[in-house]
C-alpha cells in the first residue's frame, strides 16, 4: 500500500496527463464533427471486420443444423419438383419445356450469396449487416432472401456491407405477399415479441383459403420475385376496421440462426420503377 | 508565489486576445498560422511543478479552443507539449544554472534558447495539424502546413523575446 502511494505520488503528472489528453480526445471526436465521423466510420470498420470474425467462428458450430435443416428442405422441393414435372408431363407429353422455364425464370434475376454478420431479432426495430455490399453489386431496396423463405430489404449500402431491414422490424417492414395458389394478397407485419410469428393483413373478406396454406410473396412489389415463401397461416383474424382478414402466420425462416443468405437483384426493377412513376406523373399532370 | 500566479494569468490573458483576435486570422501565405500560445508552454521556469504546468497549458488550449471552435485541438496538442517541456529543458541548461533559472535568451544565450524553442514549436505543430486533418493522406501539406507555422511562430517568439531582453 505504501509502495502505491509513493507510486502514485512520483509519477502523478503523468496520470494528470494521460487524463488531460482523454478530455482533450473525448472534446475532439465528440464536438468537432470532422473528426467525429473519421472515428466514427474507422470504429465501425473494426466491429464490422470484429462481427465478421465472429460469426465466421460461430457459424461453424452451427453448420450441423444448418445441413440438417438444407437437406431437409432439399429433399423436400426435389419431390416438389419430381411431382410437378410428372404432371406436367402427363398433361402435355412435352419432357423440356420445364428446364427452358427454369432457365428464363433464373436469367431475369442475378443471386449474390452473402453471410449475415449481425443481427439480433429481441428488439422491436431489428436490424441485420451482411457482408457484401456496393462492390459486389448490392444496391438499396433489393430483397434479401435464404434458403427457407424471405429476409428482408436492403436498407443501406457501403462499399463491402450492407445493413437489411429484416421482416422482424415492426417500424418498417411491409413486404407484400400473396395466399400461394389463390392469388389474394396483402402485406406482411411484425408486430413484435415472438420472432417465428408475423402478420398479413388487408387479405380481402371475400377470399377462400384454408388454414395451413402457405404465403408466398406476390411479386408485385419488384422487390422479390413472386413465389419466394414467407410462412404458413396458422390463425385467422378480423381486422380492426372489419374490412379485411388479418392472418397470422408461422414464418418459415428462422431468423434466430441465419447464416447465408442471398440477395436477389433484379434487372428489370429499375425498368418497372420508371414506368410507375411515368405513370404517376402522367395522372398528376391529368389531374390538374 | 501569488506574484508569479498573477504575472502567469496575465501572460495567458494576453496570450489568447493576442491569439484569438489577431494571429488566428493570419493566413500566410495560405499555410503558415502563427500559433503564438505556445509561448506561455516554452517560458515555465525550471523545477516548475511538473502537475501545474500541465494544467496551465490544458487551460491555455481549452480557452484557445473554444473561440476558435475547435475544441479539444489546442488543449490535447499543448498538453503534450507542457508534458515534454520540462524534460527538454533539463538537456539544454546550462551547468552552473541556479534551480529556478527562466526561461529567455539571457539566462539560456540565443542559440540554445532558439533551438529549444524549435524543437517544441516543431512537436506542437506536427500534432496541432496531424489532429486537425486526422488523416496522413495529405502528408505532403500536413509537412507544410506544420513546416511553415513552426518557422513563422519561431520568428515571432524569437523576436518578442529580444524586445523583451533589452
Amino acid at each position: 500500500m505504501h509502495n502505491l502511494l509513493d507510486f502514485l505520488q512520483k509519477y502523478h503528472h503523468w496520470f494528470l496527463f494521460v487524463a488531460l489528453e482523454i478530455i482533450s480526445g473525448v472534446m475532439l471526436f465528440r464536438y468537432n464533427s470532422y473528426q467525429g465521423s473519421v472515428w466514427l466510420s474507422s470504429a465501425n470498420r473494426v466491429a464490422g471486420q470484429y462481427y465478421e470474425m465472429e460469426s465466421g467462428i460461430t457459424s461453424f458450430f452451427s453448420l450441423t443444423r444448418a445441413n440438417e435443416e438444407l437437406t431437409l428442405r432439399n429433399f423436400y422441393l426435389e419431390r416438389q419438383v419430381d411431382q410437378l414435372r410428372r404432371l406436367y408431363t402427363d398433361l402435355t407429353k412435352d419432357t423440356t419445356v420445364e428446364e427452358r422455364n427454369q432457365l428464363q425464370f433464373l436469367s431475369q434475376y442475378r443471386l449474390i450469396p452473402a453471410k449475415v454478420v449481425s443481427n439480433s431479432i429481441n428488439k422491436p426495430d431489428n436490424l441485420m449487416t451482411i457482408n457484401k455490399g456496393k462492390a459486389d453489386g448490392v444496391e438499396i431496396d433489393m430483397g434479401v432472401a435464404c434458403g427457407n423463405g424471405i429476409v428482408g430489404i436492403v436498407y443501406l449500402v457501403s462499399d463491402h456491407y450492407s445493413v437489411v431491414i429484416p421482416a422482424l422490424n415492426a417500424n418498417s417492414s411491409r413486404i407484400s405477399c400473396a395466399i400461394r395458389n389463390r392469388g389474394y394478397f396483402g402485406y406482411l407485419h411484425w408486430t413484435g415479441g415472438d420472432p417465428t410469428i408475423a402478420y398479413v393483413e388487408d387479405i380481402p373478406r371475400h377470399a377462400h383459403f384454408k388454414k395451413g396454406d402457405w404465403v408466398v410473396t406476390s411479386g408485385y412489389s419488384s422487390i422479390f420475385p413472386s413465389g419466394v415463401l414467407v410462412g404458413k397461416i396458422e390463425k385467422v383474424f378480423n381486422s380492426n376496421d372489419g374490412l379485411s382478414y388479418k392472418l397470422q402466420v408461422r414464418l418459415s425462416t428462422d431468423f434466430s440462426c441465419l447464416r447465408d443468405v442471398v440477395v436477389v437483384s433484379d434487372k428489370s426493377i429499375s425498368e418497372r420503377v420508371k414506368l410507375l412513376e411515368a405513370a404517376r406523373d402522367s395522372i398528376r399532370l391529368k389531374g390538374n | 508565489m501569488s506574484i508569479d500566479l498573477l504575472k502567469r494569468l496575465g501572460f495567458f490573458v494576453v496570450l489568447c486576445v493576442v491569439q484569438i483576435l489577431v494571429l488566428n486570422h493570419i493566413h500566410l501565405f495560405d499555410v503558415a498560422i502563427p500559433l503564438l500560445y505556445i509561448y506561455f508552454a516554452i517560458t515555465f521556469h525550471r523545477n516548475y511543478p511538473k502537475w501545474a504546468i500541465l494544467l496551465w497549458c490544458f487551460a491555455l488550449g481549452l480557452a484557445i479552443d473554444v473561440f476558435s471552435n475547435t475544441p479539444g485541438l489546442a488543449a490535447g496538442s499543448l498538453t503534450l507539449i507542457g508534458t515534454i517541456q520540462p524534460y527538454l529543458l533539463e538537456v539544454f541548461v546550462p551547468r552552473d544554472s541556479i534551480e529556478e533559472m527562466n526561461v529567455s535568451i539571457k539566462s539560456m544565450g540565443l542559440w540554445k534558447f532558439m533551438v529549444f524553442s524549435a524543437i517544441l514549436i516543431a512537436i506542437f505543430c506536427l500534432v496541432f495539424y496531424a489532429l486537425e486533418a486526422f488523416t496522413f493522406y495529405n502528408w505532403i501539406n500536413w509537412l507544410l502546413y506544420a513546416g511553415s507555422s513552426t518557422v513563422l511562430t519561431l520568428i515571432l517568439i524569437i523576436a518578442i523575446e529580444s524586445v523583451r531582453t533589452r
